[in-house]
């Protein structure tokens, strides 16, 4: 089943500047997807475009049932509590507690408060942040503070998770971490949509399937063992 | 509702230095405005007092046919602006006169005839004691065969005239200006308040808060913010009323629904701030 379904997509953020220039490609439900590519091919742009912060400007973007062609305005919250999205800055409010900001997600959607209290906990548990319900984000490191992100993306159970750069700011060996949280998530059903340019997360994931971006192209879409590099990269 | 309310006092609990800004400046701008409208109700206080005092005194020959004046009395009545004409007869103002003279009352034993003339006193309606209007009814009695002299302070009138149009003026452009800055200030303390939320706003949107969920945290904020201003100012603008009336003049204050103006004054600044600055980060998707 796909679940995001990008049909010759062209996309930017002025009309003679193109960011994104004739993307297809299809995800399905449960999918793992790396997206690579240098620093300004467009990654970040890609993934606006599915959580409809950016809309094509040819093109169209298929997520579930929602098409950008003609997804109301008021609509588009509807589609985003359906993501869980997670950033390189982490995204926290400083001046709430790890619970609260996760909380944060359900409490806009109007869910009850034991429905928040029991997810909250299982998510918590989930992502090994049990105990650090009460902490502040500059309390934790940086993992926790993504995991507390993560965790947040993932309380309303979305169809995909969508990471731009998660381990922007982690050493390495938390950035693994990180990683590992990731697949494991992933083989707990949700799909997951990982972009990034620190090819280190990508040793050892030959059969994970990679979408490679150039300068605004998409140059390839196949397993990451058979992947080349691009020349001009 | 409870939760917005819930989100709405933990909004400005967490940015406090914002809150205390957005808090301060339309408590400020709000005293202010009070302050400069009590000093404008005073004057027009003591305008009106002045022109209370307002009167024409037309005084009547000795050979007046009481026929002609029992006309004239009436005639003059109808005049535009006139309250009242008042006949004084030569009795009552001897009367009076002596009343005025009170001990040296004695100076008028020995008179054989009353030197003291009848009047009419002509009180004009609010609205008509000003130059024009006193000088037009003046000029009309004064126009009859049997008035001696009419009398209607004409120099107090002009100064009354002056003062009240200084006032005036002063007090609509002043008054004018003081609500731009008001205004200008608290939008300005909204505008820094919901920027330095950005980031709140943002997730808000990335974690699926319609726009309506997240216009209704923020306005209610910005009301409450804006209703505590109000409150502060009006709670100054009594002190200060209650301190200058006690311990240095009396003055004219305002009535309780001035203070309740206020507090919703403030209120409503704090809504329409928030909504305003609001729009620019909803806009976009």
């Amino acid at each position: 089943m796909t679940m995001i379904e990008f049909h010759n997509v062209s996309a930017g953020y002025s009309r003679n500047s193109r960011v994104l220039e004739g993307i297809s490609f299809n995800i399905d439900k449960g999918e793992f997807v790396f997206l690579t590519g240098p620093s300004g091919s467009g990654k970040s742009t890609l993934l606006k475009l599915i959580y409809h912060e950016l809309i094509p400007q040819t093109g169209e973007v298929t997520v579930a049932d929602f098409s950008s062609k003609k997804i109301k305005k008021r609509r588009v919250p509807y589609l985003r509590r359906k993501l869980g999205i997670v950033f390189q800055d982490f995204a926290l409010l400083e001046n709430r507690t790890a619970a609260e900001n996760v909380s944060f997600a359900l409490e806009v959607t109007r869910a009850s408060r034991s429905f928040i209290r029991t997810r909250l906990a299982m998510v918590f548990t989930r992502l090994g942040l049990a105990g650090k319900e009460n902490c502040f984000p500059h309390e934790l490191s940086g993992g926790e503070q993504q995991r507390v992100a993560i965790a947040r993306a993932l309380v309303g159970e979305p169809y995909i998770l969508i990471a731009d750069e998660p381990t922007g700011n982690l050493d390495p060996a938390i950035s693994m971490d990180i990683l590992r949280l990731m697949i494991e998530i992933n083989t707990l059903g949700t799909a997951v949509l990982l972009a990034t340019h620190n090819y280190s997360l990508l040793k050892g994931k030959d059969d994970f399937r990679r979408l490679h971006l150039s300068a605004g192209r998409l140059v390839y879409d196949g397993p990451n063992g058979n992947f080349a590099p691009v020349p001009e990269d | 509702m409870l939760r917005t309310l819930k989100e709405a006092i933990l909004g400005f609990t967490r940015a406090k230095t914002m809150s205390f800004f957005a808090i301060l400046a339309t408590g400020f701008s709000l005293l202010v405005l009070g302050l400069f409208s009590l000093a404008l109700l005073n004057l027009n206080a003591l305008i009106r007092y002045l022109e209370n005092k307002v009167e024409i005194v037309v005084y009547l020959r000795d050979n007046a046919d009481p026929g002609q004046v029992g006309l004239a009395l009436e005639d003059l009545s109808k005049l535009e602006g006139v309250r009242q004409v008042r006949y004084v007869s030569k009795q009552e103002a001897l009367e009076n006169f002596r009343a005025d003279l009170g001990p040296d009352s004695d100076l008028l034993q020995d008179l054989e005839t009353n030197p003291v003339p009848a009047s009419f006193n002509i009180t004009m309606r609010p609205g008509y004691r000003d130059t024009l209007h006193v000088k037009s009814v003046a000029d009309k009695a004064q126009a009859l065969t049997f008035v001696e002299e009419v009398d209607y302070g004409r120099e107090w009138l002009r100064r009354i005239d002056i003062f009240k149009h200084v006032v005036n003026v002063v007090g609509a452009t002043t008054g004018a200006l003081l609500g731009l800055v008001a205004i200008i200030l608290i939008s300005s303390a909204i505008k820094i308040a919901v920027f330095s939320r950005q980031k709140e706003i943002f997730i808000m949107k990335i974690v699926g808060a319609t726009n309506n969920y997240i216009r209704r945290s923020f306005l209610l904020e910005g009301f409450l913010k804006g209703a505590i201003g109000g409150l502060l100012a009006a709670g100054m603008i009594y002190a200060v009323s209650e301190i200058l009336s006690r311990k240095i003049m009396p003055i004219t204050s305002f009535s309780d629904r001035y203070y309740l103006y206020t507090l919703l004054a403030g209120a409503l600044m704090g809504l329409v701030g928030s909504w305003i600055s609001l729009g620019r980060y909803l806009r976009r998707i």
